[in-house]
Order: C-alpha cells, then sequence, then structure tokens
C-alpha cells in the first residue's frame, strides 16, 4: 500500500470539530482498526484539535489544519495551528513537564496532553516557522503486508 | 426545557435528570456546562446525566461535570451518572475523574443512591 495523505482545513472554532471528528472515525473504520482504537483515535484527535482552537488560534479565520498520512504501517495525523496570544515558545521541555506536573485527576482542566500522551501511540509536539504548533499523533496498524 | 437541542431535563421527586442527546466534545460540552449552571442557579443540587445516547465524551466535557459535581457537594447534593458506554467509562478511568464523579449502570441505581 503507498503512503497516500489528505488534507483538511477547517476554522478554528470547536463547532467544526464534530465533522473532523467523524471523518476520522470513519477512516479509522476502513483501514480496519478496531472499535476501541477508533474510540481512541478520536479522542487524541478531538484533545488535539481542541487545544488547536482554543490555545493555538487568535481568531477563528485562523484555522487549523490536518495532515493525514495513511500506509501499510500506521495512520498519522499532524495537526497545525498559527499559533494562540499566549503560546509562543510554550513547547520547551520544562513547560511540558509543567503541565504534566500540575494534571490532578479530581482537575477540571489540563488532561489533553496526557490523554494524547495515552491514547497515541506515538506523538511529538513541533514548533512551526508560523509561530504555532505541530502536533503528530501516530496510531500503528495492526496489518499484515498484502502477498505479491 | 434546557435552552438546547443536545439535552433535556426531567424530574424524579427532586432530582433533576438530563439526557444527553449528543456525543459531548468541546462544543456540546459548553452547551452541558450552560445546563448544570443553571441548575446551580436555581439552587437544585441533586443531578443525575444519563448518558445512554452518547458514544464520544472529551476532557473539557470531564472537566466540567467534574467542577459541577464538586459544587454541587458544597450544597449538599451531588452529580451521578448513569448508562455510560465503556468508551467513555475508559476516558473517565484514564483521566481519574472516576474517584470524584460516581457512575452508575443504570438510571435507577443512580437515583436510589442519593
Amino acid at each position: 500500500m503507498e503512503k497516500s495523505c489528505i488534507e483538511l482545513k477547517v476554522p478554528s472554532d470547536v463547532y467544526y470539530l464534530e465533522s473532523v471528528r467523524a471523518f476520522i472515525g470513519k477512516l479509522s473504520e476502513t483501514l480496519r482498526f478496531t472499535k476501541k482504537r477508533i474510540a481512541d483515535i478520536q479522542l487524541a484527535l478531538d484533545e488535539i484539535c481542541s487545544n488547536a482552537v482554543y490555545h493555538g488560534s487568535k481568531c477563528v479565520s485562523c484555522g487549523i489544519q490536518l495532515q493525514i498520512s495513511v500506509d501499510m504501517r500506521a495512520l498519522e495525523i499532524v495537526v497545525s495551528d498559527k499559533g494562540g496570544v499566549n503560546t509562543r515558545d510554550w513547547l520547551s521541555p520544562e513547560k511540558l513537564a509543567e503541565i504534566q506536573a500540575k494534571r490532578s485527576p479530581t482537575g477540571e482542566s489540563g488532561h489533553g496532553l496526557y490523554l494524547i500522551d495515552c491514547l497515541a501511540d506515538d506523538h511529538k509536539f513541533k514548533s512551526n516557522m508560523v509561530g504555532g504548533t505541530d502536533v503528530t499523533a501516530i496510531f500503528y496498524r495492526d496489518v499484515q503486508p498484502e502477498n505479491g | 426545557m434546557t435552552g438546547t437541542e443536545f439535552m433535556t431535563l426531567r424530574e424524579n421527586a427532586d432530582i433533576k435528570i438530563i439526557d444527553v442527546k449528543t456525543d459531548l466534545s468541546s462544543y456540546a460540552a459548553s452547551d452541558l456546562r450552560k445546563v448544570l449552571e443553571s441548575l446551580l442557579t436555581e439552587k437544585v443540587s441533586k443531578v443525575v446525566v444519563n448518558f445512554s445516547e452518547v458514544s464520544h465524551i472529551n476532557s473539557t466535557a470531564v472537566g466540567t461535570l467534574v467542577g459541577i459535581a464538586k459544587r454541587l457537594r458544597q450544597n449538599g447534593g451531588d452529580l451521578k451518572l448513569c448508562n455510560l458506554a465503556s468508551t467513555l467509562t475508559r476516558t473517565f478511568n484514564l483521566i481519574g475523574a472516576s474517584s470524584v464523579v460516581e457512575i452508575y449502570e443504570t438510571e435507577k441505581s443512580a437515583i436510589a443512591a442519593f
């Protein structure tokens, strides 16, 4: 199976995230992920996109971009934002460690990064050229290579 | 009436029961917060949220429920959840919120727990 890429761009508004979640659910179903794994993928993407809208966007028209790659090995999703009011240079290892350390199971917020860490097989955060953040989440496929 | 198409409100004696009619991602979570906040304003203290028609919940919605549960307890009441799909229970367990918010298999058992 050759690597296939899909790109989506949606306004920075949580109103549109339900459609994104539905799309990735259907794609994951086509890729024969289990129902449990599809729920994981949808939740991880929901958390990444919600963070991009709430923290990585200065306005609705900024938009967030999704690059979805599929090959025999994995489903890889990169969510890019353009940066929020207070998110410049937030990606230092110290800052990420601080966010994780502050998380309390009984707290009302701060669970998004923790869930992404729990649900994705691999993930990474990277500052991008426009002052925003690229979040990559990888979900490995449990499929056998085609014969021939 | 809840003021939102995503939820309906019923009563059983002094207990308010919210039927959530949609998946709870960030957009619908804000509606859930509004409904729960309005119940707090009305001095309602006992609330059950029925999740039988919900297949997804994110951390924003879980955080909302945790916050409201704490405030209801301060008022001598509580928030109890029922009919959660296994994927929803897993999200509560991963976050650790199931140690704060009580989850019941059925609406009947949630009501009986008050």
